[in-house]
């Protein structure tokens, strides 16, 4: 922004702007096509590789990995909307996950039920900690990830060393599927988790509270907000979004583990920052984020297609952020 | 309103208020580290070189790492790939230096210094260029080397020379009672990088940055050769800390998990006094913060906390220790 002191071009009148810088213009306001012609490029390539993934069972493999992921990015990117961050959402899906387990012998409800009051507790730790003691978001959640690893390391010997396998209902619900295997429940949780984010952000007071808080967070204080409640209510949204995470994870995989849902820390943050949510707040929307889990997904079963070792897929996975990141600030740029 | 009183004090009260305000949280983390080695030193049987020599051994790969990012951060970025740079810093010194002699293993550490500053400059160069967020191109960088470093050594293995073990831990077998290579090391160093960031024209260049980007673009500032430099410094401590890991363990270890070093390097030069945001704090502050870190560990033990217990600590005292700084921060804007 500081080197771009150069005069700004004169403008094209109406009818000598030329085709290109249309679409260029068009694109800009409409990122989301973008996006979107990623991932179909992308399921197009993986089904060049592999002809057999362009059916139902392929491209619900892809659904299936896409659909932690893009349900704690939830969480992100409500987050990021007010400038924060969740680092401790995989250990918080982890715990979750873990309590579930242990209340699946009772009974299916009570599990899902205590697994929901961890992302609840959990988060609203980490909301007052940043709504009220005013602690960097990174650092509340980071220490929150540490805090909860140290809990159920020590708890999963003395107080859950009970059941560490899901009940029935929940695993129907992680790897069960509808109309005869071809619509995961997982994806089902999903459409309706997202239903419910989108009309937060688009439809509600609260929606609007997140984007003004991270567009300036002195300005919205002095209009009236009580920012600390909007905060702890977030982060409260956000736990409970990776304790949905964690329970539909811990259904597909059975079994639950300290390790369960930890890889899946860095990809939710990835599927926000790559539907275009800005990670210094205000900018965002979760339509973008869905598209972003989208294309993580597919991108994992192309590179379990290509064979490609754990090295590959990490160098890819890698390139594939920088260069989406940088690709979808320069069409915005144009705007 | 404030000058007028402080004109009244004798000038012994100014300098010594002004000390406080300006070394106070130096002078804290120094003085915390020094009570934990106390304490340490009551709980334990025999407390001496041995001991000494564990902790500044094996805590300096964690001081060298923050110290890299606390530069990163003062200059206004921030680096999540810092912790894949050690990890690949430290598989590719392992493979590379196996059976090599002394002279050799020289060579190839300062190439790899080299190699992981132009590395990671790279990165700095695509965040000017990009203009998208450190945090998101730093992501994806962490997710490259990782993927890198399990490219260059997919098993645990390779090796180093005894004279190269000798130079970080002062002892050919890694295991001694002589703690001045380490001591000397990180003295000499951090130091000399710390002298650097307050006293040269490049050095202040980064507070200048990190203070106010558009300030110090306006006062003749390259915005962007300072960016990459910034990346380029703490590159080249990311892997500094490699090598000092390849020397203490005399493997290397492509598995480490390269996120969660960075975090551990977050929460030290927070603990260091280092604002996230940029342009503020000390070098100097971060060396003992960085070794609380590593050391709160064996100290908890020593009081009979098991290890789970010691991480639920840990993540406690970073958020008390935010919340604390975030009062007197606010304490002080207020009068």
């Amino acid at each position: 922004m500081s080197t771009d002191l150069s005069p700004a071009p004169i403008p094209a009148s109406e009818d000598e702007e030329t085709t290109a810088a249309k679409v260029g213009r068009y694109l800009a306001t409409h990122p989301h096509l973008v996006l979107g012609a990623v991932l179909i490029v992308l399921i197009l390539i993986t089904g060049a590789v592999e002809p057999n993934y362009l059916s139902v069972g392929g491209l619900r493999n892809s659904a299936l990995f896409a659909v932690p992921i893009g349900i704690m990015a939830a969480g992100q990117t409500m987050l990021m909307l007010t400038g924060g961050i969740d680092l401790s959402i995989a250990m918080i899906a982890t715990g979750a996950a873990y309590v579930a387990a242990d209340q699946s012998p009772n009974s299916s409800v009570i599990a899902i039920l205590a697994a929901l009051a961890v992302g609840f507790l959990a988060g609203a730790a980490n909301g007052v900690g940043v709504g009220v003691f005013k602690v960097n978001p990174l650092i509340m959640t980071l220490a929150m990830s540490v805090i909860l690893l140290g809990l159920f390391t020590s708890w999963a010997q003395t107080i859950f060393f009970g059941s560490t396998t899901m009940s029935d209902f929940i695993r129907t619900l992680g790897g069960g599927s509808i109309f005869g295997g071809r619509l995961p429940w997982a994806v089902v949780i999903w459409a309706a988790v997202a239903v419910v984010v989108i009309y937060i952000l688009r439809r509600t007071g609260f929606g609007r509270n997140l984007y003004a808080i991270g567009d300036n967070a002195v300005a919205t204080r002095l209009s009236g907000t009580r920012s600390w409640q909007v905060l702890i209510a977030v982060y409260i949204l956000a736990g409970i979004c990776g304790a949905i995470a964690g329970i539909l994870l811990g259904g597909r995989v059975g079994a639950v583990d300290l390790q369960l849902a930890q890889s899946f820390l860095l990809p939710s943050v990835a599927a926000a920052v790559i539907g275009g949510t800005s990670i210094f707040g205000g900018v965002g929307t979760y339509t973008g984020t869905i598209l972003g889990a989208l294309i993580l997904g597919v991108l994992q079963s192309l590179l379990t297609f290509i064979n490609a070792g754990t090295a590959v897929q990490q160098m890819i996975y890698g390139l594939i952020i920088i260069g989406l990141s940088w690709l979808y600030s320069r069409i915005t740029a144009l705007q | 309103m404030t000058t007028s009183t402080e004109t009244l004090l004798p000038d012994t009260a100014v300098g010594a208020r002004r000390w406080i305000s300006r070394h106070g949280w130096t002078f804290g983390v120094w003085l915390l580290f020094f009570i934990l080695i106390f304490l340490y030193s009551l709980q334990i049987p025999r407390f001496g070189a041995f001991q000494v020599t564990s902790i500044v051994n094996n805590g300096s790969p964690w001081v060298y790492l923050a110290v890299g990012e606390a530069i990163i951060v003062i200059a206004g970025g921030i680096d999540l790939g810092v912790g894949g740079l050690l990890v690949l810093t430290n598989a590719t010194a392992a493979r590379l230096m196996e059976g090599q002699p002394f002279e050799v293993t020289i060579v190839i550490a300062l190439g790899l210094l080299l190699a992981a500053a132009l590395l990671n400059g790279f990165v700095g160069w695509i965040i000017h260029v990009s203009k998208v967020p450190d945090i998101v191109i730093t992501l994806g960088s962490l997710y490259f080397y990782q993927g890198l470093a399990l490219w260059v050594l997919p098993t645990r293995g390779g090796g180093t020379s005894e004279g190269f073990r000798w130079l970080f831990t002062g002892s050919t077998s890694g295991i001694g009672s002589n703690p001045w290579a380490a001591i000397v090391g990180i003295s000499v160093i951090v130091l000399i990088a710390a002298w650097w960031m307050a006293n040269t024209r490049t050095g202040l260049s980064l507070y200048a940055m990190g203070s106010n980007k558009n300030a110090a673009f306006l006062s003749g500032i390259r915005a962007g050769r300072i960016k990459i430099l910034s990346y380029m410094v703490g590159g080249a401590f990311a892997a500094l800390a490699g090598l000092v890991t390849t020397a203490i363990a005399n493997s290397g270890n492509a598995n480490a998990v390269g996120g969660n070093l960075t975090l551990n390097a977050v929460a030290a030069i927070v603990l260091g006094g280092v604002a996230l945001t940029g342009g503020k704090g000390s070098l100097i502050a971060v060396v003992p913060a960085g070794l609380i870190l590593f050391f709160l560990n064996p100290v908890l033990s020593a009081w009979g906390v098991d290890p789970a217990g010691a991480q639920v600590i840990q993540g406690v005292l970073i958020v008390v220790v935010m919340a604390v700084g975030g009062i007197l921060e606010w304490r002080r804007s207020r009068r």
